[in-house]
């Protein structure tokens, strides 16, 4: 049998979990419930995040900082107005999450902490360039979401460490989205990119999803692509160098060798259309 | 073809009106009552032990560990269920694993504990000791000269159909009409390729589940998810070696079936824990097992030529395919036969030859599913209908209206074509789908058209008149979501001239029914309505003779009148159907009961025309027809094919309740479009990767098309009850050949392997000329 705790603190959480080998956090429960129904995972205790106001809501900070809390359901996010111009594409990428039930009960801080190579957010946060706010027992510290990913289903968090939130640059006057490919409505991508031009419209970040362990990102690529994305050879030249550090799988979604189709095929596509949006804005 | 003399429809009764299922409300509402929701008074639980391997010798069984878990009343294994083995065509498969096991997934052992949870619990302590033997996972490999052989025994096995069964060659089926091999030379267009079609899962809302119950005289009780009581009940009896009179099989309401229900799951195993624990059991497969299980729709190989004149008239085709049975033959060799008889297509082509080889494989049993073969042909051949157009200039509507089926033309092999609506429903497609878009943009259309028979075997009804002249209609034929109980009293109340609610349908029962052999074969509307006309009537033939009596008339001069009334021509006199039906229970006569049986008895094989080899329904059914037209959308990024929009017309002799029609047309169609698009089960190795509706896709409501117009085309035919034809799985069939076809004409490639997934459809854009993967 498996117990739940509910802290009310951030600190009372942590403290749960190193008192506890067996206990994970708890937050939406949409991954972790049902990967307990199914008796892939057995925890003695579930510590839930639920009562923890300190992980919800999503403020703007004196700087001008957006700061997501890691208990922010998905379905929040994806109505934020807060959240426009370049960091849009995180709102579109909630929206595109699964379905409605889904989104209505995940969160943004389970869904980082899982980890799945083909959750739409971690492309999106890797093109907003995002921050990780972390609690362990032994105090808070916070990472770049460019060193959160070690491998497949594996982060840089600790045991016994939750994330309390996620925070983003100031949002600029950018156009930005997230275009996923899947086999259906509701599927995990099979594909995915997250983009966003910069303000002058002259470079661009782009990150890809499912297509390896963690986002594909080349930000030395981008550097040197910046005044030419009107050239086709140049974008082209760039994807290039996505699909050379893609590692991405063969599963019932599709072959690696789609995916490594798919990259290009993106790049170019969502480029076009953020383009567009920009000269008729 | 219109019937001679028009049956005349009672104006004012049900049959033509789109009644509301009454069984709607409790199911709103969650009220209605499936396996899950039974429970028996001290009633135990059951879980499955499945195969780790896909063909293995089972030396032998420890259960010491398991008997001992908290909880664990009984467990069986294969040695618990003696030598019997059941199966519809040949008599291949034991309740659960005996000897051998044939499939990763396959039943080897079960529990019943007082809970699922401790069952399950319980199973994982079971060891088997398996030897592990090589396993045959394609049909190729399984024809191989030094394959593996799955079933030993096979020259010994009972087998009610017998075609060329041998090593692992479950049947084979020839059939041939003309003289194909000459005919080529007369032909100026010919088109030839090989093509492949995925298996798909059948996804019932509601997994496959069973509750067993075992009376002091060891007669049991078993409900089940099923499509027939009595197919249950032949399954259970010849595999656990009990008459049939020991087993009263039951069903309370589906949850859909598809085909996966038709043929046995988990009932024997169901019984056997019952009897062996001598307490009730309930036994409910997880969606995951259900997958893995129980069965799923045939892969197929289909080679497939055909030749036309420079005019386009069709002169010869020729189709060859070869189908993965699975480890067991179960509706395999009529799925195949079948699919042979269909590759034809609606269409007069007088030089046909089809033949086909059904193989034993290590995978689950493949069989019955919606569309039954017809779907795998027709992606083929409508196709080659089209690009036979294409090279001749004939648009799609043109080159098929040129070449289809008259009135009193034979099908291939002979059967009788009753009335044939095609020419209809083409009409209804072309017109509707004409031009362009609502923003002008053009469309990316295809068309498929297809035939489905609706037939096939027994069927029976009891209409029985109670004291206050309301009915009680019992047939036996299970609901399995589709409507028929609603279908069949309105045929019952507009025979019997009664408001629709005054008719009761029972619960199928094996000891109070009439025999039906099941839901499937589109075919319970048109025989069991049949059936339940010719009862209803029996029943008004005796109240007439009643009314006669007790007007002092003749009952000729007598006429039935609306509301359950009879009186004499010319006069206001009459008397009530309570009033005949009180007399009859009290006084004279006794109680009014009116029954009738029949089997569908005309021949398929005309021997004049046709050679046929291997064919598994000697008496098949009437055609509907149909015509299905789509509009997709191809994503430049990835090939994702979207359907814009779609259009299906049917023949469906006579809509009994035209808004059930509809439904099945767009859940056919729904379920067609997946089949053509996404749905695929996967095997890596032996084992199927994908056994989970979060790696298996079905299409969801965004999916589909907002507009799925649907156009009912009434051509009675004359055998049917008012003229009614079945619906229920031709809505399907010609989906993956219209959505193909659309496809080509939307990126200039053909596409010969199922499903077209965005990953096919880019590689074919990409490369339109080029072999399609
Ligand atoms: C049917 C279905 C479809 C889905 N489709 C998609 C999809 O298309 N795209 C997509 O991106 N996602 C999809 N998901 C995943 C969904 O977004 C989940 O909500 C998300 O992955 C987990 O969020 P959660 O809040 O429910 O976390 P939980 O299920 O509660 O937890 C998930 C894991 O993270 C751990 N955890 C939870 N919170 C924290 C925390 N704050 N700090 C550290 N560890 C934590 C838990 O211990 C657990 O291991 C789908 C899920 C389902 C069930």
């Amino acid at each position: 049998m498996t117990e739940v705790l509910s802290p009310g603190t951030i600190e009372e959480a942590v403290a749960m979990l190193a008192e506890y080998g067996e206990a994970m956090p708890l937050s939406g429960g949409a991954t972790l419930i049902a990967m307990r129904n199914a008796a892939l995972v057995e925890p003695s205790h579930l510590v839930s995040l639920d009562r923890i106001s300190d992980l919800r809501g999503i403020d703007r900070t004196a700087d001008g900082k957006i700061r997501i809390g890691a208990m922010t359901r998905h379905c929040e996010t994806a109505a934020c107005a807060e959240l426009t111009g370049s960091l849009y594409v995180l709102r579109r990428a909630a929206g595109m999450i699964a379905n409605r039930v889904v989104r209505n009960m995940g969160t943004m801080g389970g869904s980082v902490a899982n980890a799945d190579p083909a959750a739409d957010y971690l492309p999106a946060l890797a093109c907003c360039d995002a921050m990780l706010e972390i609690a362990g027992a032994d105090g808070r510290r916070s990472l770049s979401i460019h060193d959160y990913i070690d491998d497949w289903y594996e982060t840089a968090l600790a045991e016994g460490e939750i994330i309390t939130a996620i925070t983003l640059p100031a949002p600029v006057e950018a156009p930005s989205t997230y275009r996923k490919i899947a086999r259906v409505s509701g599927d995990y991508a099979t594909a995915s990119c997250a983009m966003a031009l910069d303000p002058d419209g002259q470079g661009m970040r782009v990150a890809i999803g499912a297509c390896g362990p963690g986002p594909l990102r080349d930000r030395a690529g981008e550097d040197a692509l910046r005044g030419k994305l009107g050239e086709p050879a140049a974008v082209a030249e760039f994807a290039g160098k996505l699909v050379a550090i893609a590692d991405p799988v063969d599963d019932v979604r599709g072959s690696a060798e789609y995916r490594l189709r798919l990259i290009p095929r993106l790049v170019s596509s969502v480029l076009s259309e953020l383009t567009t949006q920009k000269e008729t804005a | 073809m219109s019937l001679d003399q028009p049956e005349p429809i009672f104006l004012g009764g049900t049959v033509g009106k789109s009644v509301a299922k009454p069984d709607n409300l409790e199911k709103v509402q969650g009220r209605a009552e499936y396996i899950a929701d039974l429970y028996r008074p001290g009633m135990l639980h059951g879980a499955i032990l499945a195969s780790p391997h896909a063909h293995a010798r089972i030396r032998g069984y420890d259960l010491s560990e398991a008997m001992q878990a908290p909880g664990v009343v009984a467990i069986i294994t294969g040695d618990d269920v003696g030598e019997g083995r059941m199966g519809a065509f040949i008599k291949d498969e034991h309740a659960i694993a005996k000897g051998k096991v044939l499939y990763v997934g396959e039943p080897v052992a079960a529990v019943a504990a007082r809970t699922e949870e401790e069952a399950r619990h319980a199973c994982r302590l079971i060891k088997v000791d398996y030897e592990e033997l090589p396993a045959v996972l394609s049909p190729e490999d399984g024809l191989a000269e030094d394959a593996p052989i799955l079933h030993e025994q096979l020259a010994d096995y009972i087998k009610v159909f017998d075609a060329g069964a041998e090593g692992n060659l479950c049947s084979r089926t020839e059939l041939s009409e003309g003289d194909v091999d000459a005919a080529w030379a007369e032909c100026d267009v010919i088109v030839e390729d090989e093509y492949t079609t995925q298996p798909q899962a059948h996804v019932s809302m509601e997994p496959c589940g069973a509750l067993a119950e075992v009376d002091p005289n060891g007669r049991v009780t078993l409900w089940s998810a099923n499509q027939s009581v009595f197919r249950v009940q032949a399954n259970v009896c010849e595999s656990l070696g009990l008459p049939m009179s020991k087993l009263r099989s039951m069903t309370p309401r589906v949850g859909a079936g598809f085909g996966n229900k038709m043929e046995p799951h988990i009932q024997p195993i169901t019984v056997a824990l019952a009897m062996k624990a001598k307490r009730p059991v309930k036994l409910i497969l997880t969606r995951e097992e259900d997958f893995e299980m129980v069965r799923a729709r045939h892969p197929f190989r289909v080679r497939m030529k055909t030749g036309a004149k420079s005019d386009g008239t069709l002169v010869a085709r020729e189709c060859e395919v070869l189908v993965d049975c699975g480890a067991f033959a179960d509706d395999s060799p009529g799925v195949m036969g079948y699919s042979l008889l269909m590759c034809g297509g609606p269409y007069r082509i007088p030089h046909m030859k089809a033949s086909g080889k059904l193989v034993y494989t290590n995978k689950l049993r493949f069989g019955a599913f919606r569309g039954f073969g017809n779907p795998q042909v027709l992606f083929a051949g409508e196709q080659q209908i089209d690009q036979i157009g294409e090279k001749l200039g004939l648009d799609p509507f043109a080159i098929r209206r040129k070449n289809m089926l008259r009135e009193g033309d034979q099908w291939f092999v002979g059967p009788r074509i009753g009335s044939n609506g095609l020419g209809r429903c083409l009409d209804a497609v072309e017109r509707a789908s004409k031009g362009s878009r609502a923003d002008g943009s053009p469309r990316n259309f295809g068309l498929s058209v297809t035939a489905h028979i609706s037939g096939l075997l027994g069927t029976g009804a009891i209409v029985k008149m109670l004291e206050d002249g309301t009915i009680s209609l019992n047939t036996g034929a299970t609901d399995i979501g589709q409507g028929s109980d609603t279908v069949l009293a309105q045929i019952c109340a507009e025979e019997l001239k009664l408001p629709f609610d005054t008719v009761a349908v029972a619960s199928p029962d094996t000891d109070g029914s009439p025999y039906n052999w099941g839901t499937t074969a589109s075919r319970v509307t048109y025989t069991t309505g049949r059936a339940v006309k010719a009862a209803a009537k029996k029943v008004v033939d005796q109240a007439m003779n009643h009314a006669a009596e007790m007007l002092e008339c003749d009952v000729d001069d007598l006429e039935l009148r609306e509301g359950g009334r009879i009186g004499q021509r010319g006069s206001n006199s009459d008397v009530t159907f309570a009033q005949i039906s009180g007399r009859a229970h009290w006084a004279v006569g006794g109680p009014l009961v009116g029954s009738e049986t029949l089997v569908f008895d005309e021949p398929t094989h005309d021997p004049k025309r046709a050679i046929a080899l291997g064919l598994p329904f000697p008496r098949i059914g009437v055609f509907s027809f149909a015509a299905l037209g789509v509009d997709v959308d191809v994503d430049d990024t990835s090939g994702q094919v979207t359907v814009h929009e779609a259009w299906s017309a049917a023949d469906v002799g006579r809509a009994i309740n035209p808004r059930l029609v509809e439904v099945q047309l767009h859940g056919g169609f729904v379920q067609g479009l997946g089949y053509a698009l996404y749905e695929e089960m996967v095997w890596d190795g032996a084992r199927l990767a994908n056994p989970s509706l979060m790696d298996y896709k079905v299409p969801t409501a965004r999916d589909v098309p907002d507009a799925i117009h649907t156009y009912i085309i009434e051509d009675p035919d004359p055998t049917g009850p008012f003229g009614a034809k079945g619906a229920g799985e031709i809505g399907l069939n010609a989906a993956p050949g219209a959505i193909a076809n659309a496809v080509a004409k939307a990126t200039g490639a053909r596409h010969v392997h199922l499903p077209l997934t965005g990953e096919r459809v880019l590689a074919g854009m990409l490369d339109p000329g080029g072999p399609q993967d």
